[in-house]
């Protein structure tokens, strides 16, 4: 069998099937070794069909040989290889940090499911962006949501809170999905396909009512999943107590698939001549996401534990990615897309820092963070240099991200879009230089648990972390592979979508 | 659809609209009761009755499942979970019921709106079921030899859905098993009824 | 203005409605944590009865193929034989009638799902195979008295009837009911691992009240209750 010719699935099978394996391993360090190979052979293929994409332009995969619309379709182009190649890329680094900091917080007994589902979240989540199949979006969506919900879970032993967060979240994600499913249901109801290509040849020129209730259903159910502004509750507290490393992990990946979802339906599905979808642009996803920036922003400036101040940021920095979507240009495009993978090595990057620092310190409230740089240095500027990435100082991968929005909102007569993106920036300078003023400035707590002298955090947590950092520094000065593909894949879906 | 074949008040109708007014009522009295054990039961009977409608609608494999599904392996499970936490629910906070009012009408809204302009119920030539499912139809004696359609549809043409099913129940068993297996920290708190009144 | 028919077209949508709309009051406004997932289960399934009402066809039956359809499909073995062995007596006043019948009927079938043509194809595709006795085969069975076994001109003609026989038959759509297979399977795991959650916080807490569970917390992180919440923990 032809090897090459499986890869579009290869990515989605091969945790898939790793994740049902990975129960035979005996507990300890194998189900880790294990979960760390597969995620690194899955970004290994991602990688690949990435370049593949690249070169040759889109893939289609039938999946049991049955031609869509009849049977499932994988399509992949630009911008879901890229997406892969950031959902298995980050797995692949959160993998090997792991092992020391979910021994530290999970029993023993219990990791070969803790692997299992972790490999099973990934598979789920890159399930969700191959696929060409609107309904297979919603099975893949479940995969990845309920061993998200366990693995949020699993932040019990240390918080008690982390299980209902965990229920919230179940309650939250339920609700978004089903409304998808309506949507869906609505779509085909109108149509007759579920297959994403097919729809959109369907759809075109259709403007009657069970359509614009479908765009809307869809449009809500996926606000759940990806946290849109209002719909962002279940978020904060989900991110804040579960174990370090999931939350790195769900940090950098779950909410950028929903909004790669989200662009999917918006550019391939419905297209720019569905008059709904400009209104839903113009007065839906641009006030939402302004009120996402600075209202998300600003609860992250008062938070007293670095975690949930973290997770409302992410709250704040889909903002981004909603406003560069609602200007419903190409630049727009891929401004949204260019930030939801630098927002991924970010967000990843940070959340290690943090997991570092919970390894050594059992905390993560600002008072562990006092004093770190003379405690934790190689974390400490960790720390520092992905939380200047956040704010967007040049030479990082945020400043690219702020550049092309910049750009984008200028291209598209929103002089005023471009200062409401700076003004944000600088509440971001304010949560960040909180936390950094903490660490580089002040001394160490000198009574109480805290005040126990501390190492470094070992090897195998700091080299996946800097590896992150180092991405965060790459791309942001070598921009030909994010922000390149990002505008070929904007191009490309917009020339779908009919714009320009 | 032409007007002498528009659906008049025959028996299958009849039986349909019965069926859905009662799971109305069987709905409004799960949501007012507050005997967390006979809104269990009531959910039980909820899913046998809509089993029934899937059976006057002409989906036997749905109907099937969601008896042995919804109506059985649900029913148990909600009365375990019911069981091991609490057997009443306490009144809810007023707070709560305008937020969701305001949501519920919100969506209903939207789909009444949608519903204006949906085809009629059991148009043969809507576009749902003149579009691929009509297809399966023809397709499916031709390239595979299996008479349900239902069936063929579900193991081959969409097998991938079916494959990812069986890994959601896969994952679900994974995640019970870690929130209440072997090293969950579960405390041993014996489960107390609280006796209190209504 | 107000069409009997255009109401019993939509009832089924709307009771959709409205059992969505209570699941999902029930899932915001009640406070119990297994009540919430009982309203999440209205919540789903109600869009598997909106899903299973989309794919209703009128005076459709059950997308499960007929057996002589199946036997036609097959054109071989025992079920062929059996057929034709029968074939040859059997003048009956109701085989007359069903023949007589089906032309009418035909017409008033909408949608045929064009399982006429499908009939009419298959015993050509069964290739050099097809003897005379084969290709009647499905014209027995549908009825015995127009195919005598030694026309092929007449077998021919019998399989016109059978396709307008196949024609009167007409079926649901299939995928939507594949499509809530897979989301009743959901549905029920996203059951167990909430209820599984519910039994870990009250575990946990002691209760499953949302209200104590977030005065709970304040008091863990505060020292003190607020507002409603501290009022509904004290209830």
């Amino acid at each position: 069998m032809n090897l090459m010719a499986q890869l579009p699935v290869l990515p989605v099978v091969i945790p898939f099937v790793a994740g049902a394996l990975a129960l035979l391993l005996p507990k300890g360090r194998a189900p880790w070794a294990w979960a760390t190979f597969v995620s690194w052979l899955s970004f290994l293929a991602s990688a690949l069909l990435l370049r593949e994409v690249a070169a040759t332009g889109p893939v289609s995969y039938h999946l049991g040989d049955w031609p869509p619309p009849w049977g499932i379709e994988y399509r992949i182009d630009l911008a879901n290889a890229i997406v892969l190649a950031l959902v298995s890329g980050i797995a692949a680094a959160v993998a090997p940090f792991a092992y020391e900091s979910v021994r530290a917080e999970i029993d023993e007994r219990q990791s070969p499911y803790f692997y299992a589902a972790f490999l099973i979240c990934v598979s789920g989540l890159l399930g969700v962006t191959a696929t060409g199949d609107a309904f297979n979006i919603f099975v893949f969506l479940e995969i990845s949501s309920l061993s998200t919900y366990a693995l949020v879970a699993m932040g019990g032993r240390q918080d008690r809170r982390a299980l209902t967060a965990a229920f919230t979240y179940l309650v939250m994600g339920t609700l978004g999905a089903t409304f998808f499913v309506i949507g869906v249901g609505l779509l085909y109801h109108a149509t007759g396909t579920l297959n994403l290509a097919d729809l959109h040849l369907k759809l075109a020129g259709q403007h009657n009512r069970v359509v614009e209730a479908g765009f809307a259903f869809i449009l809500v159910g996926i606000g759940l999943k990806l946290a849109m502004f209002p719909m962002h509750l279940w978020l904060p507290n989900a991110y804040a107590y579960a174990p370090s490393a999931v939350s790195a992990f769900l940090a950098a990946t779950a909410t950028k698939v929903a909004v790669y979802v989200l662009v999917r339906f918006f550019y391939s599905v419905f297209g720019l001549d569905f008059a709904f979808l400009g209104d839903a642009l113009t007065y839906v996803l641009l006030p939402l996401g302004v009120a996402g920036m600075f209202v998300a922003s600003l609860i992250a400036v008062f938070q007293h534990d670095v975690k949930r101040m973290l997770a409302y940021s992410s709250v704040g920095q889909i903002g981004y990615m909603l406003l560069g979507l609602s200007f419903g240009t190409r630049e727009g495009l891929a401004a949204a897309l260019i930030h939801l993978v630098n927002h991924g090595l970010m967000k990843g990057a940070l959340f290690l820092a943090v997991a570092c620092v919970v390894y050594r310190l059992g905390d993560h409230r600002c008072a562990a963070f006092s004093g770190l740089a003379r405690r934790m240095p190689v974390t400490t500027w960790a720390f520092v240099l992905s939380g200047l990435s956040l704010i967007g100082v040049p030479g990082t991968v945020g400043f690219v991200s702020k550049w092309y929005l910049l750009e984008a909102s200028f291209a598209a007569g929103h002089a005023w879009a471009a200062f409401m993106i700076v003004a944000s920036s600088l509440i971001a300078v304010l949560y960040v230089g909180r936390v950094v003023e903490l660490m580089l400035l002040r001394e160490p707590p000198e009574q109480g648990p805290l005040s126990e002298p501390v190492k470094e955090a070992p090897l195998s947590m700091l080299i996946p972390m800097w590896a992150l950092v180092a991405a965060n520094l790459y791309f942001g000065l070598r921009t030909e592979f994010t922000a390149g593909f990002a505008e070929q894949a904007a191009a490309a879906l917009m020339t779908v979508s009919g714009g320009r | 659809m032409s007007p002498q074949e528009a659906p008049g008040l025959t028996a299958n109708l009849l039986i349909d609209l019965s069926l859905l007014t009662l799971l109305v009522f069987v709905a409004l009295a799960m949501l007012r009761s507050r005997h967390l054990f006979a809104v269990v039961m009531l959910s039980g009977v909820y899913s046998l009755l809509s089993a029934s409608f899937f059976v006057s609608l002409d989906a036997v494999d749905v109907a099937f499942t969601e008896a042995a599904v919804g109506a059985g392996i649900s029913t148990v499970l909600m009365l375990a979970g019911m069981l091991l936490t609490a057997r009443r629910e306490k009144p809810a906070r007023p707070r709560r019921a305008p937020v969701a009012l305001l949501a519920v009408a919100a969506v209903g809204t939207a789909l009444i709106y949608a519903s204006l302009d949906m085809p009629a119920f059991g148009d043969p030539d809507s576009p749902a079921n003149a579009g691929v499912g009509r297809d399966y139809l023809e397709r499916t004696p031709k390239e595979i030899a299996v008479p349900n359609v239902v069936t063929a549809v579900l193991a081959s043409y969409r097998g991938f859905d079916t494959l990812g099913e069986v890994m959601v129940i896969f994952t679900a068993g994974v995640a019970v098993i870690l929130l209440l297996g072997a090293g969950s920290a579960r405390g041993g708190r014996a489960v107390t009824d609280a006796e209190e009144d209504a | 203005m107000i069409d009997l028919a255009f109401i019993a077209e939509r009832y089924n949508y709307w009771i959709f409605i409205v059992l969505m709309m209570i699941g999902v009051y029930i899932v915001i406004s009640r406070g119990n944590l297994v009540k919430k997932i009982v309203g999440l289960n209205i919540f789903q399934t109600s869009v598997f009865i909106y899903y299973i009402s989309i794919g209703k066809v009128a005076g459709g039956t059950a997308p499960i193929l007929p057996a002589a359809y199946e036997s036609g499909h097959e054109g071989k073995g025992a079920r062929a034989s059996a057929a034709h062995g029968e074939s040859a007596p059997a003048p009956g006043a109701a085989s007359g009638e069903s023949l007589h019948a089906a032309p009418q009927s035909a017409p008033e079938a909408l949608p045929a799902n064009d399982l006429a043509s499908a009939v009419a194809q298959t015993p050509q595709g069964a290739g050099p195979s097809g003897e005379a006795g084969l290709h009647a085969a499905p014209g027995e069975a549908a009825n015995p008295l127009l195919a005598p076994p030694d026309g092929a001109g007449d077998a021919a003609s019998a399989l016109g009837e059978a396709a307008h026989k196949a024609a009167e038959i007409v079926y649901s759509n299939p995928l939507p009911h594949v499509l809530i297979l897979t989301a009743i399977v959901v549905g029920v795991a996203t059951t167990a691992v909430g209820l599984a959650l519910a039994v870990r916080i009250r575990e946990a807490y002691g209760t499953i009240e949302e209200d104590e569970l977030e005065a709970a917390d304040d008091i863990a992180e505060f020292g003190a209750a607020f507002g409603e919440k501290a009022e509904g923990a004290r209830a």
